[in-house]
């Protein structure tokens, strides 16, 4: 990196890390000013139960899903292991906001134009397109696999 | 601390991937910021402020820009916590007062990102299971986020600048990002400088012994792996939802919390007449006052329906982010302001017949007031106007959220300067 880019760069960090800081400040004086003093904690806890719930309940969660899923699929070829680890999460990600939503509407919408959808219905029908899907695009790496390779791989060692 | 860093090392694991997954969740950061600005203007303009009323779809667009981008974020904040989630094992936890600020700031950035994004999706489901106001806190937290964006930006440009093209070498130690070695990973990679070496032992080592027994997938094919599944959650939260908003995408609008034409009339309805407390008895012997300086007209619905009447194309856009054309029938506004001879930069107070709630009570600036395409609206798509949708007469008005397309119009008053 150039001496120019250096102090270039320096400069930049310092106006947004003071841009920042004000940003910052300004955030927490609008949330003190507008809303009520009782309800600030309520506030502190939602934001530190977001991170233990993501550092703790889902960082385990996918750790140990990612696990057994490379266990299980030790056999196969890392190619296919992808496509099953990305399904998983494609399904679980969209799985995360529509399940609220049915929390919602099973808690009783205020008006029937609200979550008006039969979420549940379609988000079954979500999860059996993506594993449908996910399976073919399984076989045909399987298939190439086999055949680019017909001696028994390595992998299966 | 490295035996945690280690074990949790992972070819999408990497200042490569974080720098390009950080750089979209970065920028969907900004539209959010940018389109929540907006609204938040909008409903509350600064004293002076004009606002746009052209093009007539703009607040469709920008507040369905919101949610979408609101939703993207989902995948790509998940994403990008994955990717640098071994930097919580940073030993020693704390090296400095300011590098404790550091990571006191990412804390916060992160737990606030996450509150922020939950609580608009909640919202959008008008779900609200939390023991704060939802408006005010998503307003703080918008400039908790972008100021924590900056300084964070701030605090790992060098890496940024560093990683932020694509190259075939990005300096010592950092060969596994580009696929110049074979996809062993030995201690001393770039993984390991940046996050931990040395080899886990105990528990953390016996599982990790159990993991590598597992012959490891191609870097190359798991990067593209990561890269792709996110790409195409993004597009699935995002196209199975836009559809609420943005018509071409409604017939896979199977997750979104409003459809098109579900509702009275084929509309959706925020507000109800129930929960607006607006009955037959509110309604009865209705009429219509405009108001300026002592000068009181009323109207009734029929006297409204014999003068001349405008009919116009525009979408109810709600804060939600769902929106939906329609068309509109009535008396433009402009016309009942020159009855009361209210100048041209009068601004105006709309009063609602609902009897509490936050926009019982709305104002409009002149812009709007003056604008032909602002209705007293008596009419929806042919048909008299559902008392849902604000029967009597409601107001319609280009560019503006639904909240402030006052239902159920009783009283427009002219607001002295």
């Amino acid at each position: 990196m150039s001496q120019v880019n250096g102090a270039g760069i320096r400069a930049a960090r310092i106006v947004l890390i003071l841009l920042g800081v004000a940003g910052l400040a300004w955030g927490v004086w609008v949330m003190v000013d507008t809303v009520r003093l009782e309800r600030l904690p309520g506030v502190a806890l939602w934001i530190g139960a977001a991170i233990i719930v993501h550092d703790a309940v889902i960082v385990a969660a996918v750790f140990f899903a990612g696990v057994l899923l490379r266990r299980a699929a030790r056999r196969l070829p890392g190619t296919i292991a992808v496509v099953v680890q990305g399904t998983m999460v494609l399904g679980a990600i969209v799985t995360l906001i529509v399940v609220p939503a049915m929390i919602a509407q099973g808690l009783g919408p205020k008006n029937p134009t609200v979550l008006p959808l039969d979420y549940g219905l379609n988000l079954a029908v979500f999860w059996a397109v993506i594993v449908v899907v996910a399976t073919v695009i399984s076989a045909v790496l399987y298939a190439r696999s086999r055949r680019a390779n017909q001696r028994p791989s390595s992998r299966q060692s | 601390m490295y035996e945690a860093q280690r074990s949790l090392a992972s070819p999408s694991r990497n200042p490569r991937m974080a720098t390009v997954i950080g750089r979209l969740l970065g920028a969907l950061f900004l539209v959010c910021f940018g389109t929540g600005l907006y609204s938040h203007f909008l409903q509350q303009p600064l004293p002076g402020m004009r606002l746009p009323t052209r093009p007539e779809f703009l607040y469709q667009f920008t507040e369905g820009t919101h949610i979408i981008a609101g939703i993207a974020c989902f995948p790509l904040l998940l994403a990008k916590l994955y990717i640098v989630f071994p930097d919580l094992f940073t030993f020693p936890p704390v090296r400095s007062f300011l590098h404790f600020l550091e990571r006191a700031s990412i804390a916060l950035f992160v737990g606030a990102s996450l509150v922020q994004i939950t609580i608009g999706l909640l919202n959008t489901y008008q779900w609200y299971p939390w023991p704060f106001p939802f408006r005010q806190v998503h307003f703080a937290l918008a400039w908790v986020l972008i100021g924590s964006l900056a300084l964070h930006i701030g605090i790992k440009l060098p890496i940024i600048a560093r990683f932020w093209r694509k190259r075939a070498d990005y300096g010592p130690g950092t060969e596994h990002l580009t696929d110049a070695v074979p996809a062993e990973r030995a201690p001393g990679t770039e993984t390991a400088r940046l996050w931990g070496s040395s080899r886990p032992t105990g528990l953390t080592g016996r599982l990790i012994a159990y993991l590598d027994a597992t012959p490891p997938t191609p870097e190359k094919v798991s990067r593209r792996g990561f890269l792709t599944t996110v790409g195409v959650a993004v597009a699935a939260v995002v196209g199975l939802t836009a559809g609420q908003t943005f018509a071409p995408l409604d017939a896979v609008n199977v997750f979104g919390p409003r459809k098109k034409g579900i509702g009275p009339q084929g509309l959706p309805v925020n507000r109800t007449s129930k929960q607006a407390n607006v009955t037959d008895a509110v309604i009865a012997g209705w009429m219509l006052t405009l108001a300026n300086s002592g000068v009181e007209r009323s109207f009734t619905r029929a006297e409204l329906e014999r003068m001349p009447q405008t009919e116009v194309t525009l979408p109810i856009a709600c804060v939600e982010g769902w929106s939906q054309m329609a068309t509109w029938r009535g008396v433009r506004l402009r016309d009942l302001a020159d009855l009361v001879g209210a100048g041209e930069d009068t601004s105006f107070r709309l009063v609602s017949l609902e009897q509490r709630g936050s926009f019982r009570q709305t104002q409009m600036g002149p812009e709007y007031v003056r604008d032909p395409l602002t209705l007293v609206a008596l009419e929806l798509n042919g048909e008299t106007l559902d008392l849902e949708h604000g029967y009597p007469a409601r107001m319609i008005a280009p560019g503006r959220p639904g909240v402030l397309q006052t239902k159920w119009l009783s009283r427009i008053e002219a607001i002295s300067a």
